[in-house]
């Protein structure tokens, strides 16, 4: 037997169903989603420019030559050394065509193995002001061959020649 | 029989189901991001160009991409080798952007579509390479149309190789000082060398960054202060530049010319300029000389040759007047003791698609 209230209550169910889906429709094409898949093509880009810095930094201008980059880590904290490194790093990843990238901050920190045989690391440059922690940074490492202890670093690090790791903190303020 | 009420739930569940599957693409439409497939394509782009020194290349085959016709390269790359990545060739560099700003470019939007950029989709794309000169100067080499909003992009930081040169310095002071100059020339012609030993220059132990190879690179000879080698005359006459090859490791060969036309300048294959006129000479200009000669031989020159490591290359200068008048005589050594080899330059390579 058919009457007037049942068919109000599917109606009322339909149109409450029909609320429901635009409701969730209107929430989810409003809301901007930021996947991963969008996240790691800036630092990709950003860590191959850097890369592509260190690489270039450690690349001899003439045969048998010294590298920019060993030259800078030799000179350890103390003047031509890790603030030069910073500052050189940074000119060559904001040149481009245009104006300079100017907004791109960095900071330099090595790592090397103590007297007593465990790893170090200790900031080459000078601390970055600005830099919180919270930044999206990416890091960009390069091997160094030393043949002596760099200039000015802490007493635990060793003399004789060894291979120290170059890290660079590299952001867009 | 059906319901009145199932009718009309029915049509109104269609209805809704309808409308929702038609909202789906709708949803799905807001996750994507239109920006990934450029930056997948500009950073292919770059790592092919800064990564690779194309195809063909040497010693695969006889000249590589920068030498051969268009239709037969397949891709162009412009590092000077694939063991080194981010050094790039001045040679591949100055093809790739041959006359890209003017009108009539070498390499058309087609062709950097199907040599550099790949993909079935006809991308629009930019590439700049700004060079850092010693003096603090850069220079800027452009290729493609203006920068949209939204495209993909990538930056790369690189080293340039440019060739080196051989100078040889006259003493005007002292003459007699002067490399390769005798008091006794010979008699009715005089010949100076320049020996391009390819034993010496292909030399694996060094690395192919600082390698001198006239198979890629134009050979540059400059004789300056040319005035000390002359023989109380106010010049010289320059019969002719002979350039030939030879195989010490062959004697029965004789040494053969290269197989270019020697009647006419040719700047694809060489460039002779005396004294610092502007204009360019034959290889045979029977011209005077008082103040210097400049020489480049090109890498399309020399690859017109099979060149390996057994090669000599010697290019003759050839003076011939009875009385001689002029005491330049010799062989000079195109070496790495000898040549003047530029320093890397740093660049950064920038590649925009859209």
């Amino acid at each position: 037997m058919v009457n007037n209230a049942g068919q109000l209550y599917t109606m009322e169910g339909v149109a409450a169903g029909l609320i429901m889906l635009l409701t969730a429709y209107i929430v989810v094409s409003t809301t901007s989603i930021y996947t991963t898949g969008d996240t790691h093509i800036p630092d990709m880009q950003l860590e191959q420019l850097g890369s592509d810095v260190l690489a270039m930094m450690d690349t001899p201008d003439i045969d048998g030559g010294t590298s920019e980059l060993v030259g800078f880590v030799k000179k350890g904290t103390g003047i031509g050394g890790g603030n030069d490194l910073q500052d050189e790093f940074l000119a060559n990843c904001k040149m481009r065509s245009g104006d300079p990238d100017d907004n791109l901050r960095a900071q330099v920190y090595l790592s090397y193995r103590t007297l007593g045989g465990s790893v170090n690391t200790t900031l080459l440059s000078s601390p970055d002001p600005w830099f919180t922690g919270r930044e999206n940074t990416v890091r960009v490492t390069r091997w160094v061959q030393l043949s002596q202890q760099p200039g000015d670093m802490p007493g635990d690090m060793r003399t004789d020649p060894q291979a120290v790791l170059v890290e660079v903190l590299l952001w867009r303020a | 029989m059906l319901s009145l009420d199932f009718l009309a739930g029915f049509t109104i569940f269609m209805l809704a189901l309808i409308m929702v599957v038609s909202m789906v693409p709708g949803l799905l439409a807001g996750l994507q991001s239109s920006g990934i497939d450029y930056d997948a394509v500009a950073y292919r782009t770059g790592v092919i160009l800064v990564e690779d020194p194309g195809w063909p290349a040497y010693p695969q085959f006889e000249q590589p991409w920068e030498l051969v016709d268009k239709d037969k390269i397949q891709r162009m790359g412009l590092a000077v080798s694939k063991d080194t990545p981010n050094v790039l060739l001045s040679t591949k560099v100055e093809r790739f952007f041959q006359n890209s700003t003017k009108e009539n470019p070498f390499f058309t939007p087609e062709d950097y579509r199907k040599f550099v950029i790949f993909g079935d989709i006809p991308y629009s794309y930019n590439f700049s390479l700004n060079i850092s000169h010693p003096d603090g100067t850069y220079g800027l080499k452009q290729a493609g149309d203006p920068l949209p909003p939204g495209y993909g992009y990538i930056r790369r930081v690189v080293k340039i190789k440019e060739p080196g040169v051989a100078v040889i310095v006259g003493n005007t002071t002292s003459p007699s000082e002067s490399p390769y100059w005798t008091s006794s020339p010979t008699m009715p012609t005089q010949n100076f060398t320049v020996r391009l030993n390819f034993s010496q220059l292909l030399n694996q132990s060094i690395n192919t960054a600082y390698r001198i190879d006239p198979r890629t690179e134009p050979v540059n000879v400059t004789i300056t202060n040319f005035e000390a080698y002359l023989n109380d005359t106010s010049g010289a006459t320059l019969k002719s530049v002979t350039f030939r090859k030879w195989d010490p490791t062959r004697p029965g060969i004789g040494p053969a010319p290269i197989p270019f036309s020697y009647g006419k300048d040719d700047t694809d294959y060489y460039t002779l300029c005396i004294d610092g006129k502007p204009e360019f000479y034959s290889p045979e200009p029977n011209a005077q000389v008082s103040s210097n000669i400049s020489l480049v031989l090109k890498p399309a020159a020399t690859s017109l040759f099979p060149l390996d490591q057994n090669s000599i290359l010697d290019i003759k200068f050839n003076f011939d007047h009875d009385p001689p008048e002029t005491n330049i005589t010799g062989t000079h050594l195109y070496d790495y003791v000898n040549v003047t080899r530029t320093d890397l330059k740093t660049a950064v390579l920038e590649v925009a698609i859209w």
